[in-house]
Formats: structure tokens, sequence, C-alpha cells
């Protein structure tokens, strides 16, 4: 089988388990931001700077392990471009801040002050921008990475799909409440929505239409009809459930359906525990989205749950990954496919796995997800 | 205990709860007295996290009201307050610049009356070892992050051993990505999955 027939074989998987219809075998994907590099021999510093080589060294790395049907993300431009657009914050970087082979980190501070809550309500989500980004990142950088979004992102995912695999989102959108929560800091921000929450609440609004804007922009840019919509600090177990109520669902519900109403579908990337919240879940349109919990939701509680509303992708946790045995990840792949799939079910690690993956792990992921897929 | 104090407090009504202490203090009452009365405020936002009704803001935001109450305390100090429960020498570990849940973890500590030397972040394995020398510390708090963070555990655990402090101390650890697998790698006592379980397991350990 050609690389052609082999993507639309796995596309064709793909989209049998996101729209919760049985499956030949439940399919796997490669999540592993910078595992990839750091098996391939190539630097952080590298790996960041370098576009085509992050896509060389990750299509490499996933070929080594042979059996896996895609890649849940990858970057479309710079990475750490990415991660500024979406956090508000500047990101500690390899070879600039930190060594040559360091993990890239969000640095935590007060970026943005309270009043500037009025540039967002006055003069809009692009000013806004234009207020924060000189404080949290190189502008030139900025814009050579933008160049490079809009001249090579569309080439990335179809070398993806040219060499067999298919690439389940592209681009990323999340919610005000995150990145509003970057620029202000977690602990200032978590204040604000106790000090003034009218305000936050109406900077909110504004950010709505933009980020919508953002998920479907991407995807018509990068060819690939779903999209990340992340969630990190927003998490259940972090908010409490009037603030959550207020300032995290309405606008995770608002983004969602603008971004089905447009033909992309969101797939839910919560990192922390979500499980107190997954039935509002149900309040989006059935089989229109995904969740990508991180191992830290009860994944057993949202096939309870969601089973016949959505496709989860996940969930074998990062830390397994990091000390656990090949055991470990084989015996909890077994038990993901027993309790969870085998519909509606995409196999692939929580969040990502790490940079300090052992190698075996990745190796036992991959032979489990066929061992324990197959046959479904 | 003052009803009104405690109430504000855990209910997080900030401008209550610093009206009150204003009050108390220009009323001529000792600032160690007050002090407990906050404590237990906190005690009881503490409860309340435990029983589900509360969440990580809600501590961040008492952490913050306490944090306020006993800088007005400090200001005007009368009395005393009673001896601290225990000596905690707390820090993300080497490599990890992540500072939030461990912030949040120290503002539980003391406001559960343990003193704490906070080494803040990207704190080498010799920093913590020297601190507990220094301060004759019972409990070490380790926080981080990231997946790397496992490594620069289990060598502050191993440095801590070196120095033939192992037996002196129980040793913590926190953040994200930590699980009991975790807790076994490092070598640790214990692991908390959130800031009130740390503040539970310290108080269990002292």
């Amino acid at each position: 089988m050609n690389s052609q027939e082999l993507y639309a074989q796995r596309m064709s998987l793909i989209d049998k388990a996101l729209a919760l219809e049985p499956v030949e075998r439940i399919p796997a994907l490669y999540m592993g931001i910078a595992l990839a590099p750091k098996q391939m021999g190539v630097t952080m510093a590298q790996y960041c700077s370098d576009p085509d080589l992050a896509l060389a060294v990750t299509l490499d790395y996933v070929d080594k392990l042979e059996t896996l049907d895609g890649i849940n993300m990858h970057p479309s431009a710079h990475m750490t471009i990415g991660l500024t657009a979406i956090w508000f914050s500047r990101i500690l970087t390899p070879g600039k801040e930190l060594a040559e082979d360091a993990l890239w980190q969000v640095q935590e501070e007060e970026v943005m002050k309270p009043d500037e809550y009025r540039v967002l309500i006055e003069d809009g989500y692009e000013a806004f921008q234009q207020l924060i980004f000189p404080r949290v990142i190189d502008l030139d950088f900025l814009a050579a990475g933008q160049k490079y979004l809009v001249e090579h992102g569309n080439g990335i995912f179809r070398s993806i799909e040219e060499r067999g695999y298919v690439p389940l989102c592209c681009g990323n959108t999340t919610i005000p409440f995150e990145m509003l929560c970057g620029a202000r800091s977690m602990q200032e921000f978590f204040l604000d929505l106790y000090r003034r929450p009218d305000e936050v609440e109406a900077a909110m609004d504004v950010m709505v239409p933009d980020l919508i804007g953002l998920g479907v922009g991407t995807a018509q840019l990068l060819g690939v009809p779903r999209v990340w919509l992340g969630g990190w600090r927003s998490a259940s177990a972090m908010v409490a459930p009037k603030l959550w109520d207020r300032f995290v669902w309405p606008y995770y519900e608002k983004i969602a359906n603008g971004l089905i109403e447009a033909g992309v579908m969101p797939v839910f990337h919560w990192d922390q525990d979500w499980t107190r919240d997954l039935a509002r879940l149900r309040e989006l349109p059935a089989k229109k989205c995904a969740l990508n919990p991180d191992g830290m939701t009860d994944v057993r509680k949202a096939k309870e749950m969601l089973g016949d509303h959505m496709a989860i992708v996940g969930d074998v946790p990062s830390s397994i990954f990091a000390v656990g045995t090949p055991e470990d990840v084989r015996e909890y792949v077994r038990a993901l496919v027993s309790d969870v799939g085998p519909t509606g079910l995409i196999l692939c690690p929580g969040c990502d796995a790490p940079i300090n993956t052992k190698p075996e792990n990745m190796e036992a992921f991959a032979a489990a997800c066929v061992e324990f897929g197959r046959g479904a | 205990m003052s009803s009104a104090l405690l109430t504000a407090l855990s209910d997080l009504e900030e401008a209550a709860v610093l009206d009150e202490v204003k009050r108390r203090l220009a009323a001529g009452e000792s600032s160690g007295g007050i002090l407990e009365d906050c404590r237990d405020g906190m005690i009881h936002v503490g409860k309340r996290f435990e029983n589900d009704e509360y969440f990580i803001s809600d501590l961040m935001m008492a952490g913050h009201i306490f944090k306020q109450a006993t800088a007005l305390l400090d200001s005007g100090k009368t009395g005393e307050a009673r001896e601290p429960v225990g000596v905690i020498v707390m820090g993300t570990v080497k490599g990890d610049v992540h500072n939030i849940g461990k912030d949040l973890v120290v503002g539980l500590l003391r406001a559960a009356n343990f003193a704490v030397s906070d080494l803040g972040i990207d704190v080498p394995p010799e920093s913590f070892v020297e601190t507990v020398k220094e301060t004759g510390a019972t409990v070490v708090g380790l926080s981080g992050l990231l997946t790397t963070s496992f490594d620069p555990m289990r060598d502050t655990v191993a440095a801590l051993a070196a120095a033939g402090l192992r037996d002196k101390v129980k040793v913590m650890i926190g953040g994200g990505p930590v699980t009991g697998q975790v807790c076994k790698y490092a070598g640790a006592d214990g692991w908390a999955a959130n800031a009130q379980s740390a503040v539970t397991m310290a108080n269990a350990w002292t």
C-alpha cells in the first residue's frame, strides 16, 4: 500500500471513530512535541528555530514507531510563537534564555495591568494584541513566524498526509480565560474574577469572534477541518463552579458552536481534571466535537457520560511515559481499550508524551495500540 | 473566636475581613489573637475545599486575603501568636521555573502556622540540603510542573540522604504530573494531589 492509500485508509478509520461508528481496529496517534527531536538527536533550540527540521524529525520518529495512524498536533510554524499567541506570555526559549537542549517554559509574570481590560473593551482584540505582543515576543521573530505560517503552513500538513499520516488537529485556539490568565498571571487573574468580574466578562465577550476566527482561519489556511481547542487553567478542578459557569463554559460553548457552524470540528484538548463538568459537553451538537483529556480527567466517567455524544482521544498519562515501564504502558492501554473502547476511541498520549519519555515506553505504546486495538 | 472574622474569611469576603481586622486592632485587641482567628478561618476554607465546596481559585483568593490580613497585623504587632507547629523547606526543583502551585502551598502552610523557608524556583539540591541544616526543618516540599522535574526531585532526595539528613526529614512532592508512581521514583515519603492535601500531610508529619 502506498502512502496515499495508507492515508486514505487511516483517515477513513479516524473519521469512523470520530463519528462513533464501528471500527475494524482502534486508531492510534502520536503526540510528543519535544520527544521526537530528543529521540532523533536534534536540540530543542534547533527544533524551535527551524520548522522544516521540526517536521522532518517528527515524521522520521513516527516512521520509526511504524504502526501509528497519525499525529494529534504538530506546530504549523515556530513552536514558541504558537505558544505566545495563545498564552499572551513570554516563552523562555532554548538557545536564548535557556540552554540549547532545555525544554521551553512559559514565564509566569503580570504582563497586562488591570486597567488594560479597558483596551480590549473599548479598542478591540487587535489593539490589545498590539499592546501585549511587544511585551512578550520579539516583533521581528513574530513577523517571520507569521510569514512562514502563511507561506509554508499548508505545506507542513500536506507533507504529513503525503507520508501517510492523518493530522488530527491543526492550529489552535482557546477561550478568553486562558489568554487573559496568561497575560495577567494566574494569581492576579484569579483575583480579578472575584474583584472585577463585570470588566473581565466584558473583555471576554469582545474576544469571542476573534477566537472563533482564529480557529476557522487556521483550519482553512492549513487545510485540516479539525482544530485544537485548548484548556488548562480553566479546568474544573481549578475554578469554583459559580466562576466556571460564568467565565469558562459559556465561552467554550460559543467558540465550539462557532467552529462547528463553519464546518470545523473542535477537539477539546483539556489538560487537568474536568470531571465535574463533563456533562456540559452534551450541550454541544453530537458527533461534531472530540474530547482529548490528559489522564487527570476520569476517562471512564467521560465514556459513561459522553460515549454516545463525542469521541475520546487519549489519554495515557505523561508520568507513565516518563517513569513507568513498558508493562505499565501496555496495561494502561489494555484497560483503556477495555473500558473506553472500542467505538469512539482514538488511542493517544494524554496531553503529550514528554521530552523525558523512555524510548521503550513509546515503543510499548505503539505496540500495545496494535495488540489491543485490532479486531475491535 | 470572632464569628464575624471567621465567617468573612470562610466566605472569601475580602473587604469584610480587612475591615474587621482593622476594627479589632483599633479596639486594642492583640494582633496575636486576631491572627489566630484568621487561621481558624483558613481552616474552614480548607475544610470546604476537602468537601468539594471550594476549588483552587477559592484557595488562591483565601490565601491572598490572609496575606493582606497578616500584613495589617504585622504593622501593628502586639501580643504573641502560637509557636509554629513545624518548620518546612519548600521550593520548585532545579530546571523548573513554575511557582504557582508552590506559592499556593507556601501560603496555606503559613496560614496553618508552619514556619516556611521558601527557596523559590529552579532550586538545586544543595540549597535544600543547606537550608534544612540551617533551619532544622523536619519537612521538605519539592514542587514541579514539568515531567523533567522528576529527576531533580530524585536528586534532591538523594542529596538529603548523602548529607545524612534523610532520616531527619520527611519529603513530600507535588505538581501537575506528580503521581504515586512518581513519588516512588523520586524516593519521597508522600505526594500531594493538591495544595490542601499538602497541608494535611504536613500536619500529619509534625
